[in-house]
């Protein structure tokens, strides 16, 4: 059916240009190349990078559809998917799992319509449709383990009413857990306790959102929670080595980095802890010499402030440097231009005028500025001097109008000259 | 328009403002103050003075002066209002498509146009050219048909 069509509109129009102007989403441009723009190179690489950009926000909602997560609404807002085939966002409203809507869309039927439409008018190649969309199999899999999960969660609480420290904690962790995944750094809020931003919050998101795909790798397949915990609590011991490394230069942390090793079961988190709040905290303690300089409290100035006054010194002198090359360079002006002479002349009587040297130099009342004729062919100054002249003639005249004059019109060189041209 | 933009009336002023003005374009708005066009160009010149001002000087000579007259006579001005442009005391040509290259007649629809001319005068003179070529299409040219010596 498509071919006929097709086939239909070469006849009409033998001649390319002639077709209507279309308008390309994917090079977001207008063309009346008809079918012919798809294979063109231009369209191809633009549509291979949109291609490319749109696996990759895909490839972070897959790890979802293989083990469904719980999100809590806050950070449900922060994840939201622009389908391009649809041409609309997928916004996580509404659901508890972590990219649920985007994965509910990528599997409709809708959906994998619009992208096999999208492929064949751009000529991405239909049979990658199925990279852009959620297979049905793989969707209900997905679907089973959001219910297993949502009753595993209905369990944890109903087990947490017991005062079970130990489990009570677990819970409180996997939450939180839950949250770092999203990647927001902004997790003060945690199961209603306020927890205050500890200063390395940064690994702590960074390493949570590594676990769910090292477990998802690790192919766990059994939800029991607190083996999970074990796992992830190894693999969050090994990542936290590597992190606190390069974020950390506080002495204290190597202390903790020389407790963890790296033992299974949840103990060794908890054994350090001693704060009331639920999560693990660890207390840096202050050296000395800090406590000697001063904090914000007592009100010091920050060292940002200390060093930089050393360096402002520094730079000052080479500023000034570089800011008079700049004036130097571009202060010298052309000296073809119009009426430079004048101006280096000009310039140099204000200066002395301006130091107190009265120059008086008063100009004749008859100067007049260098001046191009309207009906001249020669050089100005002879424009200014036939003016000149002129004048003066008219005054001779003027001041013999009493006396007897021949009647002669008066004819001015200028008129004779362009008389006679 | 004479409170926005520096009027002159005495020829030894035109004389020190075109010796003073160094290394700029010097507009000079030779016209009435009572004329309609003159008050459109006026307003133009006085709303593009500041954007030009670091390249340009704007100023307005009052025709009906009694010593401009020299002036009137000298630059060959029969209508009304005129504007000459000088750069370092000498004066710039431009060629719009008329035939009097010497000066601007008429106003200038945009203030935009203002200022895309006095840029061309000042590209120009920086390269030591004398005359330049108008940067407007002839649209937006005032056109006026010159007398020679009221014929």
């Amino acid at each position: 059916m498509n071919h006929e069509i097709m086939k239909k509109k070469k006849k009409k129009n033998d001649n390319g240009e002639e077709q209507q102007f279309e308008f390309c989403e994917v090079c977001k441009l207008n063309h009346n190349q008809g079918r012919r723009h798809i294979y063109f190179p231009a369209h191809k690489s633009s549509l291979s990078a949109l291609l490319t950009r749109l696996q990759s926000k895909l490839s972070d909602v897959k790890p979802f559809l293989k083990t469904p997560m719980l999100l809590p609404a806050e950070h449900a807002q922060q994840n939201r998917l622009w389908c391009v085939f649809c041409n609309r966002d997928v916004i996580e409203l509404d659901t508890p799992f972590a990219c649920g809507k985007a994965i509910e869309h990528l599997a409709s039927g809708e959906h994998y319509k619009r992208v096999k439409g999208f492929l064949w008018k751009h000529g991405g190649g239909t049979h990658r449709a199925d990279s852009f969309r959620v297979v049905e199999g793989d969707f209900k899999k997905w679907e089973k383990k959001c219910k297993a999960m949502k009753t595993e969660a209905a369990k944890a609480e109903a087990v947490g009413a017991s005062n079970n420290i130990h489990n009570e904690l677990n819970a409180d962790y996997l939450n939180s857990f839950h949250e770092n995944n999203t990647n927001s750094l902004d997790f003060n809020i945690t199961n209603g306790v306020v927890v205050p931003l500890q200063s390395y919050t940064n690994e702590k998101v960074q390493v949570s959102c590594s676990v769910p795909y090292s477990a998802s790798e690790a192919g766990s397949t059994s939800y029991d929670m607190r083996g999970r915990m074990q796992m992830v609590d190894a693999q969050c011991l090994k990542n936290s080595t590597g992190f606190m490394d390069n974020h950390l230069s506080s002495s204290s942390h190597v202390d903790y980095l020389s407790n963890g090793s790296v033992q299974p079961g949840v103990k060794v988190f908890h054994g350090d802890s001693r704060s009331l709040n639920s999560m693990n905290l660890q207390k840096i303690s202050y050296s000395s010499k800090e406590a000697i300089g001063g904090n914000v409290h007592t009100g010091a100035t920050p060292p940002w402030f200390n060093s930089a006054e050393e360096n402002e010194i520094m730079q000052k002198p080479e500023l000034s440097n570089f800011v008079n090359s700049k004036a130097g360079k571009s202060s010298k002006l052309n000296p073809k231009r119009v009426g430079a002479a004048w101006a280096e002349r000009r310039k140099l009587e204000l200066e002395l005028e301006r130091r107190g040297e009265v120059i008086t130099k008063d100009y004749d009342a008859n100067w007049l500025p260098n001046f191009g004729g309207v009906w001249q062919s020669g050089t100005r100054r002879k424009s200014r001097k036939e003016f000149q002249v002129e004048n003066k003639k008219s005054l001779e005249f003027d001041s013999q109008s009493e006396s007897f004059v021949p009647l002669q019109p008066y004819i001015s060189k200028r008129m004779r000259r362009d008389k006679s041209e | 328009m004479e409170y926005l933009l520096p009027t002159l009336r005495e020829k030894r002023e035109v004389d020190s403002l075109i010796r003073d003005t160094i290394d700029k374009v010097l507009v000079l708005r030779f016209g009435l103050s009572s004329d309609s066009v003159c008050l459109q160009l006026d307003d133009v010149l006085y709303k593009s003075a500041k954007d030009v001002s670091r390249f340009a000087t704007v100023a307005l000579v009052d025709v009906d002066s009694p010593e401009i007259q020299v002036y009137l006579k000298y630059f060959d001005i029969t209508f009304v209002p005129s504007t000459i442009f000088f750069f370092n005391a000498h004066h710039m040509k431009m060629d719009s498509g008329s035939a009097d290259h010497t000066k601007w007649i008429g106003t200038f629809q945009k203030k935009q146009d203002f200022v895309d001319v006095v840029e061309a005068i000042y590209r120009g003179a920086m390269k030591g050219k004398l005359i330049v070529s108008c940067p407007l299409p002839p649209e937006r040219i005032p056109k006026f048909e010159l007398l020679y010596k009221n014929v």
